[in-house]
């Protein structure tokens, strides 16, 4: 870790990072969605899984450490409340960044018992990774995950916002080849979508 | 009887996502009501309904209601629990995507009811959709004067904010759902009678009512009907009044949605999605992957209302319901089961963060061919030790469907036990697809 979140500053002042030290990239119309946003509690603290959405978004899809004390800071918290409350959850990337893309198949009960493990196979040989791998383009990161609920599309899996189901392997072609074709990151817009969510229109 | 829609009738219809589509349909007529009436009289009509929470334990919601304090004296809030996640449960997904405008009113109208400042939809973070349906609902309202100050010229004002999560089923649990709402990793909170009752400290500290979106979504109904009229709905039942929305899938010929009165037979709820595909009926677990798991025998006089469903020893639960054929084998499918409560376990207490591995490790063992005599009695142990002894209901749902698996089919068990292998499909290693 580097000194910017370095045990030293907290032990000093364990609420607060030293200023000087702290690079901020939150853009000014981040900045203004985090205003918003905290006005919606009657406690900053509250704000923390928003301003960490936000954050995800600012910093690329990932939380980096960086990232994370940029929100402890901006929130006035430790960096390790903040940290703690972020790996707490599954859907903040704090492990390792992730791909442009990430598919998330769910093997659950009712996806499961309809092939979910033949789909995943089917995947993995696809784009030749194990879940929780990174393909090397940098493209696709793939994941297992417990129940999207939405097993009435059972075998299904969750790309950004997006919920495709029922899966089969002409279907995953199809969307393999769409998420080829796109500019954006769907793990940047899925964040980008979910910070909006919180934003009345009259704060856009 | 057959599907009865009350809360998903207009759902097809995209005008109902609209403010204008939705008062065409009587829309809001509810909450004109209750603004004319005194609180205390918004909660008895709850009362007379007979409503009990839809997100899982079927608490009588008037008596939430009716505990936030009466003399104000400090914030009140209500939280919407929309954090979906108990596998095969996927009601609240279609009620916030399609009917966004009744949860709205709903909150609305139970905001009234408790002097509410201000209210929170806690979101699952996947449910993006549904979110972006209920943005639109919310700043729709806000405009035509039923959310901000001074709704409806009544000098009530009430707030709606939506909060999204971020991928934890236990965040469910209510109070785990307060402390994440109030930015911190999503643990249970000490419970009544070790600390107060959320309607008189939940989030923030603050008097607290929280229900499950179906739940709100029933008292705009409530209200412009009457409770009377609501407790017809389901008459024939013990004590269970008005619909319930039932997702079912599994090995059925039409998954989906479903809303079905109480007192409708189970083994119709299954006619109703089409019946079975490739095979038979061998098993259902009717509400949600925490209830036990029921046979067909079971489902043929399984009456949906819930005391009905206990004396079938399973429950309605949050009415995600899955039926299985007779091609499923049970021990990988209770493997399954088990790996989804150990990766939600939140850690925080013993018998849950130990005991949901340890029955992982016990199938993983039996599913690869090195199962021992006494796995299953010892499988059985650990969940009669974690059931009753955890921190918050978590563990319980770990240990019942584990439970009930031994007790429904024990020969299936001792089968793979001996055998290396599924008595059900043959397979020998870890078989993982069915
Ligand atoms: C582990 C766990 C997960 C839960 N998940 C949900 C959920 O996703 N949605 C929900 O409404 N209730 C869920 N509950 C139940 C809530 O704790 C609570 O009882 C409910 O939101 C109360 O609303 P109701 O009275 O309207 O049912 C869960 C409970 C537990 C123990
Ligand atoms: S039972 Fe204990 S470990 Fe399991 S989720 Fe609840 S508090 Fe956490
Ligand atoms: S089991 Fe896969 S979406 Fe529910």
């Amino acid at each position: 870790m580097s000194d910017l979140i370095g045990l030293q500053t907290l032990s000093e002042k364990p609420t607060r990072l030293d200023q000087s030290q702290l690079k901020l990239n939150f853009s000014e119309a981040a900045v203004s969605q985090l205003e918003e946003i905290k006005s919606h509690y009657p406690s900053e603290k509250a704000a923390i899984l928003p301003a960490l959405w936000i954050a995800q978004r600012e910093y690329g899809g990932f939380l980096s450490s960086e990232a994370i004390a940029e929100v402890a800071h901006r929130l006035h918290r430790a960096y390790a409340e903040v940290e703690g409350v972020a790996t707490f959850y599954s859907m903040y990337n704090t492990r390792h960044k992730p791909g442009k893309h990430k598919l998330e198949v769910c093997t659950c009960l009712s996806c499961h018992v309809n092939g979910a493990y033949r789909i995943l196979d089917l995947i993995e040989k696809k784009l030749g990774i194990r879940p929780n791998e990174t393909t090397e383009d940098g493209l696709f990161t793939l994941e297992e995950v417990e129940c999207l609920n939405a097993c009435d599309r059972a075998v299904v899996m969750q790309v950004g916002d997006s919920y495709y189901g029922p899966l089969t392997e002409s279907l995953l072609d199809t969307i393999i080849a769409d998420l080829k074709s796109r500019t954006e990151s769907t793990v940047i817009q899925m964040a980008d979508e979910i910070v909006k969510v919180h934003l009345p229109e009259s704060a856009v | 009887m057959a599907e009865r829609k009350l809360l998903l009738e207009h759902s097809h219809e995209t005008s109902f996502r609209t403010r204008a589509g939705y008062e065409q349909t009587g829309g809001y007529e509810g909450l004109k009501k209750a603004l004319g009436m005194e609180r205390q009289a918004i909660i008895d009509e709850v009362k007379t309904s007979g409503l009990r929470g839809r997100g899982g334990a079927g608490f009588p919601t008037w008596i939430k209601w009716n505990g936030l304090p009466k003399e104000k004296k400090t914030s009140h809030f209500i939280i919407c629990n929309a954090d979906e996640g108990e596998p095969g449960t996927f009601k609240d997904k279609e009620l916030i995507e399609k009917c966004p405008f009744l949860l709205v009113e709903g909150m609305t109208i139970a905001g009234v009811a408790t002097q509410a400042d201000a209210g929170y939809i806690y979101i699952r973070g996947e449910y993006l959709d549904g979110a972006r349906s209920l943005r639109s609902a919310i700043d729709e309202a806000y405009k035509a004067g039923y959310l901000g100050k001074n709704i409806m010229g009544s000098g009530v004002n009430f707030d709606l904010y939506i909060h999204m999560g971020a991928g934890s089923y236990e965040c469910g649990e209510e109070t785990a759902l307060m402390s994440s709402l109030m930015g911190e990793r999503g643990m249970p909170r000490l419970k009544f009678p070790h600390a107060p009752l959320p309607t008189i400290s939940g989030v923030f500290e603050k008097p607290t009512l929280i229900n499950n979106v179906e739940t709100y979504c029933c008292a705009p109904f409530i209200l412009k009907n009457g409770g009377e009229w609501y407790a017809t709905l389901g008459a024939s039942t013990k004590n269970s009044r008005g619909t319930k929305i039932f997702s079912v899938s599994g090995h059925v010929k039409k998954p989906g949605n479903y809303e079905i009165e109480f007192g409708t037979p189970l083994q119709e709820l299954l006619e109703i999605a089409g019946g079975m595909v490739d095979g038979d009926l061998k098993f259902c677990v009717p509400g949600g992957s925490s209830v036990p798991m029921i046979k067909k025998a079971e489902v043929e006089r399984a009456i949906i209302g819930y005391e009905e469903m206990s004396e079938v020893r399973s429950m309605v639960g949050s009415g995600g319901c899955m039926f299985f054929n007779d091609s499923t084998c049970v021990v990988t499918f209770t493997w399954r089961t088990a790996q989804f409560y150990a990766n939600e376990s939140c850690g925080k207490c013993t018998p849950c963060r130990e005991g949901t591995r340890w029955m992982v490790q016990i199938l993983d063992r039996i599913l690869a061919g090195g199962g021992n005599p006494g796995d299953a009695e010892l499988l059985q142990q650990v969940a009669s030790q974690i059931d009753g002894r955890s921190f918050c209901p978590l563990g319980d749902a770990a240990a019942w469907p584990v439970a009930a698996a031994l007790r429904v089919f024990p020969e299936e068990f001792a089968y793979f036990i001996e055998n290396g292998s599924s008595m059900v499909t043959g397979a020998k290693t870890l078989a993982m697809a069915p």
